[in-house]
């Protein structure tokens, strides 16, 4: 099964600005290669302790990492989709191919929170949860439809012609929803993944069908509600569905081997398709994951060393078939 | 007296046609591999910066995609971050506007980049055009075009509120915003303010708010009038004449001789206006479609269309067309020009053309002499455009004592001798730059 690690972008927010750089280099150089991904949470609004912008931190860290898949978050109901799916591609291009987007969705406080440091505009939702996850819905539709809108070949250097690109080869998008709306096309080429894959953490009371449209469920571990999410999610569900990554702490007194096992061991039965361990302190935790967690997973068969390719191959997701070239 | 240090940067080659896609030596616009190349050469040459344009969207003619340039680009934040991460003492410089964006996310995503980069983060502050650019953002076209200046410069003051760090509130006329901010103190105290703007009001927003001038002024004479104007706006802001930088874009031409240099330049013309591209310059000034004309053939006979406009997405240069055609047709029928003769002809940019010796000395003297503090640069190829120029011009501005051998600051700031930033609040500023020093 894949392993990945959940990282907090305001992790090291605390520390010596000049620090920081030393912080992130040492994590992500001794992460890449032995684990699959990485997820990094923004800490958008998240008073006083906000943090690094953490898509922006993913693109620092990706020329300095190797193999290591690197999904980075992105509170979309607050931000414009634009903004983020060109920041995502970009994000694909730096580390060729091991992008994603772990779309957050701000609720309640966070929500207000970031309400009030953007100010009352039109085009971001209302303050209630329906309106926000409606929004979240929408952007994220928005931003996977921008990664579309540049066929793989629109690209032509054409000197007999002189033209540099071929415009039928670019969409609109012409996204209407209920707050806003996107016309299209995204000034980004097509990424090298064509869709870098969308991740979201589940969350109660979740739409099914918005599980449904993600590549990954990150759904935390140790409760009976994950065999009910993912049974309920594929039930009359066409297709593959996405797939469910059960998140794992290591607990404040350090892990337990065998108690992860067992948990890793429970959630593949409940048809999860990998684990997350969540590191709330990394400057700590970090060490007795590579040398005790990582070696006992690995013994008990359950993760092996990182496959490489792009972080769609290494989440068995197919090619992704471009919307706009498949209409034509 | 010692000499004036030269301030430079280079301009990734943008989205224009200006940049020469048909020659051999022409590699991808967007893979990161490019990108490397280009920040490695510019830091390798101690330049002060690398400067990214903007574009929202993709441009269009006669409502279809523009063909015939260069198109698609990072984003500007992202791909500056990644950059900084690959390099250690050149400044990033991200076009990035006021229209389309909000205080906190910007200001926020700046002081990411400043922090990771340690402390070489700039900004160059842009409006956008509303409707055209507006349809790929949340809240459209939302913002009368006069007040395009006035939401640029409450949103400076507001970014510099969240800069300062603590609990953060901006009311003003476009921002009722309020949170707290946990990234202070940034390594700059605050990003490097640039503006690219030549209006009257765009000269005021800089001289009261930014670090550096983006200028179109790059002859002497030109550059002269305009350096003196800015620079003595300053005073009233209780600024000093140092305390921001005038630097006009520009391109060059090197050739082992004049002669060569002069038929690289012809032969560059030639590749940046095709013949089609000759047709679509005319067509924004005749402002109806021209496509049966034949590029090498005399101008229309017909006089332009002054009704809506035919190009999007570009810098409209030509306000007056019916004067703009009436000179073009003057300057054809004197000189016996063809349509692309003349399009050649009148969309050339500044240019330095001649000998490494020749251009290094010409830099020098445009410095010197009071027409710029520095020059932004922009090559016609990517991602190799600067590799000659870094072999042959850079050592001799050194040889001269005019351009550093090695940087010596640790900022973008202190390279560029900038005083300590601008923060709101006169006591935090000072316990921020006592901390930043210490």
């Amino acid at each position: 099964m894949l392993l990945g690690v959940a990282l907090d972008a305001a992790a090291h927010a605390d520390s010596d600005r000049s620090s920081w750089g030393g912080f992130w280099s040492g994590l992500i150089g001794r992460l890449d290669g032995a684990v699959d991904f990485v997820t990094l949470e923004d800490g958008f609004a998240r008073a006083g302790a906000d943090g690094p912008d953490a898509v922006l931190l993913a693109n620092w860290l990706a020329p300095r990492s190797r193999d290591i898949g690197i999904i980075a978050g992105a509170p979309v109901n607050l931000l414009e989709p634009f903004h983020v799916s060109t920041a995502i591609a970009t994000l694909d291009y730096v580390s060729e191919g091991r992008a994603g987007l772990l779309a957050q969705r701000l609720r309640e406080a966070r929500a207000a929170e970031g309400r009030r440091a953007l100010g009352a505009l039109n085009g971001f939702p209302a303050d209630d949860r329906q309106a926000q996850d409606r929004d979240a819905q929408a952007a994220i539709e928005v931003i996977s439809r921008l990664w579309d809108s540049w066929e793989d070949d629109a690209v032509i250097r054409d000197p007999k012609s002189q033209r540099f690109l071929d415009g039928s080869k670019l969409h609109y998008i012409d996204f209407e929803g209920a707050d806003f709306r996107v016309l299209g096309p995204s000034i980004t080429p097509r990424p090298p993944q064509g869709q870098p894959p969308v991740a979201i953490a589940w969350a109660e009371g979740d739409d099914p069908s918005l599980i449904r449209e993600a590549d990954i469920v990150f759904l935390p571990a140790g409760q009976g509600e994950i065999g009910d999410v993912i049974r309920d999610s594929r039930r009359g569900a066409e297709g593959a569905g996405p797939i469910f990554i059960a998140d794992l702490d290591l607990g404040p007194e350090g892990p337990s081997i065998a108690g992860l096992v067992v948990a890793a061991k429970q959630a593949t039965e409940l048809g999860a398709g990998g684990i997350r361990i969540v590191l709330s302190d990394p400057s700590v935790q970090l060490g007795q994951l590579l040398s005790e967690v990582l070696p006992g997973l690995r013994d008990a068969g359950f993760v092996r060393r990182p496959s490489g390719g792009t972080l769609r191959q290494r989440f068995n997701l197919p090619v992704a078939a471009n919307r706009y070239t498949a209409a034509a | 007296m010692s000499k004036k240090q030269i301030i430079l940067g280079a301009q990734f080659p943008g989205v224009n046609n200006f940049t020469v896609w048909r020659d051999p030596a022409a590699g991808s616009q967007i893979d990161f591999a490019s990108f490397r190349h280009f920040s490695e050469t510019v830091e390798r040459g101690k330049f002060d910066f690398i400067f990214l344009a903007e574009g929202l969207r993709v441009r269009e003619q006669k409502g279809r995609f523009h063909e015939l340039d260069v198109a698609g680009r990072p984003n500007t934040l992202a791909i500056l971050t990644a950059l900084s991460s690959i390099t250690s003492h050149v400044g990033l410089i991200g076009t990035l506007t006021t229209t389309f964006n909000e205080p906190y996310p910007l200001a926020r995503q700046l002081a990411t980049l400043d922090i990771l980069s340690g402390g070489r983060a700039g900004w160059n502050v842009v409006t956008s055009p509303g409707a055209f650019t507006g349809a790929n953002f949340r809240r459209g076209d939302h913002l009368p075009f006069g007040e395009r200046y006035e939401r640029a410069r409450e949103f400076i003051e507001a970014a510099r509120t969240i800069w300062a760090g603590g609990d953060f509130s901006s009311h003003s006329r476009h921002f009722d915003i309020a949170g707290r901010s946990g990234l202070a103190p940034l390594p700059q105290g605050a990003p490097i303010i640039a503006q690219a703007g030549d209006s009257e009001e765009g000269r005021e927003l800089a001289a009261g708010h930014a670090d550096l001038i983006y200028s179109r002024h790059g002859t002497l004479e030109a550059g002269q009038a305009f350096y003196a104007d800015v620079k003595n706006r300053l005073a009233k802001y209780g600024r000093s004449r140092d305390a921001l930088k005038i630097l006009p874009g520009a391109a060059f031409i090197l050739g082992d001789t004049q002669e060569e240099a002069q038929e690289k330049l012809k032969a560059i013309r030639l590749q940046q206006v095709s013949p089609k591209n000759a047709i679509v310059f005319l067509e924004q000034v005749w402002n109806r479609d021209l496509s049966d004309h034949d590029p090498d053939g005399p101008l229309p006979v017909a006089e332009p269309d002054i009704s809506a406009q035919l190009a999007q997405g570009r810098a409209n240069r030509f306000d007056n067309r019916l004067e703009t055609a009436r000179a073009w047709r003057e300057l054809a029928e004197r000189e016996g020009l063809s349509i692309r003769e003349l399009i050649i002809r009148v969309t050339a940019r500044q240019q330095f053309v001649g000998t490494p010796e020749s251009i290094a000395s010409e830099i020098d003297r445009h410095v010197q002499e009071d027409a710029a503090d520095g020059f932004v640069f922009a090559p016609h190829l990517t991602p190799g455009g600067f590799d000659e120029f870094v072999e042959k011009v850079i050592p001799i501005l050194q040889e001269r004592k005019v351009f550093r051998r090695d940087y010596s600051g640790d900022t973008l700031r202190g390279n560029l001798g900038l005083p300590p930033a601008l923060l709101p609040d006169r006591e935090r500023h000072d316990e921020l730059v006592g901390r930043i020093a210490s």
